[in-house]
């Protein structure tokens, strides 16, 4: 008995871990997967900007170092943590989530950790902290069941801390002393250097902008390109970047940090302050490779677009390169209306709009840049991105009217100029959006402080929401502004979203959901062409202070018109009307009684097409004609 | 991830999670060990008491209390006693003092210069490459002739790798295992009580040093009555506190009064409780010592609330986590040189999924193992017959953590081993061993080639491995594969999968070969060291 039950089971125990296979990924988690459409017009969206790290905690297994005592350090938020909370978004109206970087990076430098995404170390790789790829999957898809899109933050311009430039050729990375003398002319001419100069001490991490690439010193002088020595320490994820490409030192433009911006040199070739090194972007091979690893994680997840990190530190010509590359890429798997918009920190409207451009670069330019292509598909165009984050708008709009309460006339100037800075046509194959009428508007970001750190006022945040939501252009609410978060700068602005218990009954939060409602209702606020009626120079105790108002109207909206006014003046009621001049509306509305959506107060246009209307301080309304109101 | 290990108890293998391994080599962690103490003890036979050896099987039968003439200390003592009266039981086994030793010790090369590695990918692998350790055993046995009854107190010191004639470190690594007193026949017979820090286990596969069923470690008490008709039924409780955040957490507080100075405050400060109950029926079959074993086994597992500081005075509830156990043992034994085979079975869920010793992760969302499942099949024999026999082993297991979805911790594992012996005399035979093991995790691996031609991965991380030994060894207590003391020379070729090589870091050796060998020369003995008593 006992033999004849040792070879039975010896047989089954021979086949028994053959069939160690019951662990199946569940479908679309594992293996290709198809790519779809799943944006029909962005011009109908509203992006939320989240940190991963910050939003919420839905998988306790991945959180290693967390440590919740500072703003600066990992808080344990991931992509399960996300997707366990798309009906709270779902339920505030927004329909795009923008999720901070997911590739991996650095661990933790300075003191800092890499909880924001923004020093990557591997380009291919998930952000452990986050999740792993059938997370990242399962979000997106969730996301995409529930009618939202998913927005990857990537950046090209650089990567996190992962090499020191080895100024003293000692071998290891140390702040290099230097003074007494001045090291060269060179050094002497960007730094007023004098012989009799004091001691200065040169980070090796991050010395400050050379022209030539920063310099080997020794107490003699110079002796040369100082050698760069990729960092190896495992523990804080200071390790040589990958893919392995990436470690072509070559890659990198090794001149140390910007110290101007305004010097076109040291903004496209400097290191980001932070020692965050600059990649050589003029490079065939590094544009190549850039596509090919963003465009991957497109591939894995079926993300619907990117937002571009650090877009005015990169040259035109690879914006021209990467977006249609990626589009030529994406396009014939499925992807349709892939959205890219870049962030340009920058209040010249002029500059932040160039990288929207489609202005065919001359023959030879483009000649050249066609040299990097390898795919036998030609560059064409001169298509850069779809839109960009509109920063012009919030120095010019929301710090200076919103905070502020400087003259609404500025605002007017700011659109006025929008058609001349920005890219009029939509890019091939790109998003369907005309960027000039598409920006992407903000009160705020994880780079700026928040607005109700700047005036502490509900009613104005809730004016410049408004808006944002109102205005032509696709509006982005940053994380936390329904929770009214009234974090100051970086890292105070990127507070712990748990902490609100996600209320859902705040006001600001309820105000977003009515915004949100309306612009879906309405047409004229999503695709009508957009008229300023009434802006103003006054400030101070003037009828008309603080006053904005605009039409919505034509365009894609068909009959569909809106007239937004705006009171953006803190201390009292103005009306749109000033020593007699009335504000004069589309005769299309002559004589039409108008309800404001937001109050269901209603107002009559005179037959000769104006209107005057007071509006509290920082309150506003949205007035469609009484036989449009929904 | 965080590190999802899960502990098979003292053993201190990593159910779960790649650890460091605190063997004869400078710590590069591998898949399926972990820094605890390895596991070291003599492998259970069949049946707990089986019957009388055969004259010529004594010496190759594992070793036993009563095989062992007691040290001449011990006699002294037990004449020390009162004689009982005539009518009175008659004590078991020796009395006073007795040692009894587990151990195995091995100098060995991977063929490379280094010291040779456990290369299993599977928590439960060969035993043959498995790093030195040893248990002091030091036991003492009463008999009280007023009661009937008799007291064994048992110490037992594990001391784990490396040691200093290895390393040139002058220290040890040793461990309180066994501290437990325990009386028999108090009160009634065939019942017995402990209390203490105990192994408390039942049998084991001995090619995997693996107790599939019952492998307890704590320090409580139990009971258990053994009834005349072969039928057992034993109880046992106990807690354990594992020294990591899960069950204790520690701050630094001011003095109270304004005394200068702080103190660590216990803020969370929890304890495990772990009960079982195991029946247990052996029935004879003919007069030769043949039998049948059956055995259900099922066990609780308590964890209250708490809370846990998250930050200055900021502070996070932490929900109670409940666990059980049900499982199985079918068995037959020949009664005749140790022929015997086991079928194992068993189901554990929620916080008993994890391993008693480990800091459950990757939760629920609700913070608690709830949802957590490991499922266990096991077997282990052993035939013999003449001057050939043969060992198998084997298991499937499929753990899920409690996180939804699948991670890094989530696996399905498996091996098979068999090991045959041929004696060419009475002390010296020859063992090969062959065994194939394969793990899945739940993992897929990232992009790493983005060019957009690399396939995405189309389903888990799966490694195998197969491995083929020879071990020739002495046996000087005689024939028998149980035969202990063997002095040995072992050889194994492991062969490796990709998959295999991706479950360790970079530059680690495993992560780079292929093919992993083992050559060295090997000892292992145990004598008066069974005290599990599960």
């Amino acid at each position: 008995m006992a033999k004849l039950g040792i070879g039975t089971i010896l047989a089954a125990l021979a086949a028994a871990p053959l069939l160690v296979g019951c662990m199946e990924f569940d479908p679309g988690l594992a293996g290709e997967i198809e790519l779809g459409t799943h944006v029909s017009d962005w011009h109908d969206e509203v992006i939320y900007q989240l940190l991963v790290d910050r939003f919420a905690n839905g998988d306790s297994g991945n959180d290693f170092n967390v440590d919740l005592s500072a703003p600066g350090k990992w808080h344990g938020g991931d992509w399960k943590g996300v997707e366990d909370h798309l009906d709270y978004l779902a339920d505030l109206g927004v329909t795009a989530l923008w999720i901070s970087p997911v590739v991996k990076n650095v661990e933790t430098d300075a003191g800092f950790d890499g909880y924001h995404g923004y020093w990557t170390q591997d380009f291919a790789q998930p952000n452990p902290h986050f999740g792993d790829v059938p997370a990242l999957r399962h979000l997106v898809k969730a996301a995409h069941d529930k009618g939202m899109k998913v927005i990857l933050d990537i950046v090209t311009n650089h990567v996190g801390q992962l090499f020191y430039y080895d100024i003293n050729e000692n071998g290891q990375p140390d702040e290099n002393v230097q003074g007494g003398h001045c090291p060269s002319d060179h050094y002497e001419k960007v730094t007023g250097c004098t012989a009799s100069s004091t001691v200065q001490h040169v980070s090796e991490y991050d010395p400050d902008f050379d022209t030539r690439g920063i310099q080997a010193y020794t107490s003699l002088g110079e002796s040369g390109p100082a050698p760069v020595i990729w960092n190896y320490d495992p523990a804080s994820n200071h390790m040589p970047p990958m893919p392995e490409v990436f470690q072509n030192r070559d890659w990198y433009n090794q001149r140390g940090r910007t110290l101007d911006f305004d010097v076109v040199d040291q903004l496209l070739h400097g290191d980001f302050p932070g020692g965050l090194k600059d990649v050589n972007t003029s490079r065939c091979d590094v544009k190549q490779a850039m596509v090919d690893v963003f465009a991957r994680w497109v591939e894995l997840t079926d993300l619907d677009g990117f937002r571009i990190d650090t877009v005015k530190h990169v040259e035109r010509e690879f914006w021209r390169y990467f977006a249609q590359k990626v589009r030529q890429r994406l396009g014939p798997q499925g992807k349709k209306n892939f959205l890219m918009f870049g962030e340009a920190f920058d209040g010249n409207d002029e500059l932040v709009g160039s990288f929207t451009k489609n202005d065919l670069p001359a023959a030879d330019v483009l000649a050249r840049e066609n040299r990097c292509v390898t795919d036998g598909i030609p560059i064409k165009a001169g298509d850069q991105l779809d839109s960009v984050f509109n920063f012009p708008q919030y120095y010019s709009a929301i710090r200076e009217v919103f905070v502020n309460a400087a003259e609404t006339q500025k605002i007017q100037d700011l659109w006025a100029q929008r058609p001349k800075h920005w890219g009029t046509e939509a890019t091939r194959g790109g998003a369907g959006i005309v960027p000039s009428e598409s920006p992407v508007n903000f009160l705020d970001n994880h780079d700026v402080g928040r607005f109700l750190y700047w005036e502490k006022s509900v009613p104005a945040l809730q004016n410049a929401l408004l808006f944002t939501f109102a205005e032509q252009g696709i509006p982005c609410v940053y994380y936390g502004t329904e929770q009214e978060f009234a974090g100051g700068n970086d890292p105070a602005n990127r507070e712990d979203l748990w902490t609100s218990g996600y209320d859902q009954s705040r006001s600001t939060f309820l105000w977003i959901q009515r915004l949100a409602k309306v612009r879906r209702t309405y047409r004229a606020l999503t695709h009508g062409d957009q008229t300023v009626v009434w802006s103003t120079t006054r400030k101070a105790d003037e009828s008309d202070a603080g006053i904005f108002a605009f039409e919505r109207s034509g365009g894609d909206a068909g009959k569909g018109y809106a007239l937004v006014v705006l009171n953006t003046n803190p201390d009292h009621p103005s009306t749109t009307e000033f020593q007699g001049d009335r504000m004069k509306l589309d005769p299309a509305v002559a004589g039409k009684e108008l309800v404001d959506v937001l109050s269901s107060s209603k107002s009559t246009v005179g037959g000769d097409g104006t209107l005057s209307l007071e509006v509290p301080a920082r309150r506003g309304a949205i007035l469609v004609p009484r036989d449009q109101v929904k | 991830m965080i590190a999802a290990s899960v502990l098979l108890v003292g053993g201190g293998r990593a159910w779960a999670q790649p650890k460091p391994e605190g063997g004869g080599e400078p710590a590069p962690p591998t898949p399926a060990r972990s820094d605890g103490p390895p596991k070291a003890e003599p492998p259970k036979a069949d049946a707990p008491k089986p019957a009388p050896p055969k004259a010529d099987d004594v010496k190759a039968a594992p070793a036993k209390v009563d095989d062992v003439k007691p040290p001449p200390a011990a006699v002294d003592a037990a004449k020390a006693e009162d004689k009982p009266p005539a009518d009175a039981p008659k004590p078991p086994g020796a009395l006073g003092f007795t040692f009894g030793s587990y151990g195995r010790i091995i100098a060995a090369t991977d063929g490379h210069g280094g010291p040779g590695r456990d290369a299993d990918v599977v928590a439960r692998g060969s035993r043959m490459d498995e790093a030195n350790y040893a248990e002091l055993e030091l036991r003492r046995d009463d008999y009280w002739k007023k009661t009937g009854a008799t007291t064994r107190l048992v110490a037992t010191l594990g001391i784990g790798n490396p040691i200093f004639h290895y390393n040139g470190e002058f220290d040890i690594k040793m461990a309180v295992r066994n501290l437990y007193i325990e009386e028999r026949g108090l009160g009634a017979d065939g019942l017995s009580v402990w209390v203490g820090s105990r192994m408390y286990r039942g049998d084991d596969i001995y090619l995997l040093d693996f107790w599939p069923l019952d492998d307890q470690n704590t320090v409580g008490g139990g009971v258990r009555y053994d009834a005349k008709q072969g039928t057992s039924v034993a109880l046992h409780g106990g807690l354990g506190q594992p020294m990591n955040d899960f069950y204790l957490q520690q701050s630094q507080r001011q003095l109270p009064l304004n005394q200068p100075g702080v103190a660590a405050v216990k803020i969370l400060d929890r304890q495990r409780f772990i009960g079982t109950a195991k029946l247990q029926h052996v029935q004879k079959v003919g007069a030769d010592g043949a039998g049948l074993k059956g055995v259900l086994y099922g066990e609780v597992h308590e964890l209250p609330s708490g809370q846990r500081q998250m930050e200055a005075q900021v502070y996070e509830a932490v929900p109670a986590n409940h666990g059980w156990v049900a499982g199985l043992q079918l068995g037959a034994f020949s009664g005749n040189r140790d022929t015997h085979v086991n079928l194992f079975l068993r189901y554990a869920r929620g916080l008993a999924a994890y391993g008693p010793f480990d800091r459950p992760a990757q939760l629920s969302p609700d913070k608690t193992a709830a949802g957590a499942h490991e499922l266990r099949v096991a077997v282990g024999g052993n035939w013999e017959y003449g001057p050939v026999g043969v060992m198998l082993g084997g298991y499937v297991r499929s753990f899920r953590d409690a996180s939804p979805g699948l991670d890094y911790a989530d696996l399905d594992e498996g091996i098979v081993a068999a090991r045959p012996h041929v004696f060419f005399n009475e002390w010296l035979g020859l063992a090969v061993e062959g065994s194939f093991q394969a793990q899945k995790r739940g993992v897929l691996l990232p992009p790493t080639a983005p060019d957009g031609s690399a396939q995405a991965p189309n389903g888990p991380l799966t490694a195998r491995l197969y491995r083929v030994g020879v071990m020739p060894f002495l046996s000087p207590a005689g024939r028998g594969d149980y035969s202990r003391p063997q002095l040995r020379v072992i050889w194994t070729m492991t062969v490796r999968d990709d998959g295999a090589k991706q479950l360790y870091p970079q530059d680690d050796p495993l992560s780079l070969r292929t093919t992993e060998y083992f050559f060295g020369l090997g000892a292992e003995w145990w004598f008066n060291s069974s005290s599990y008593g599960g």
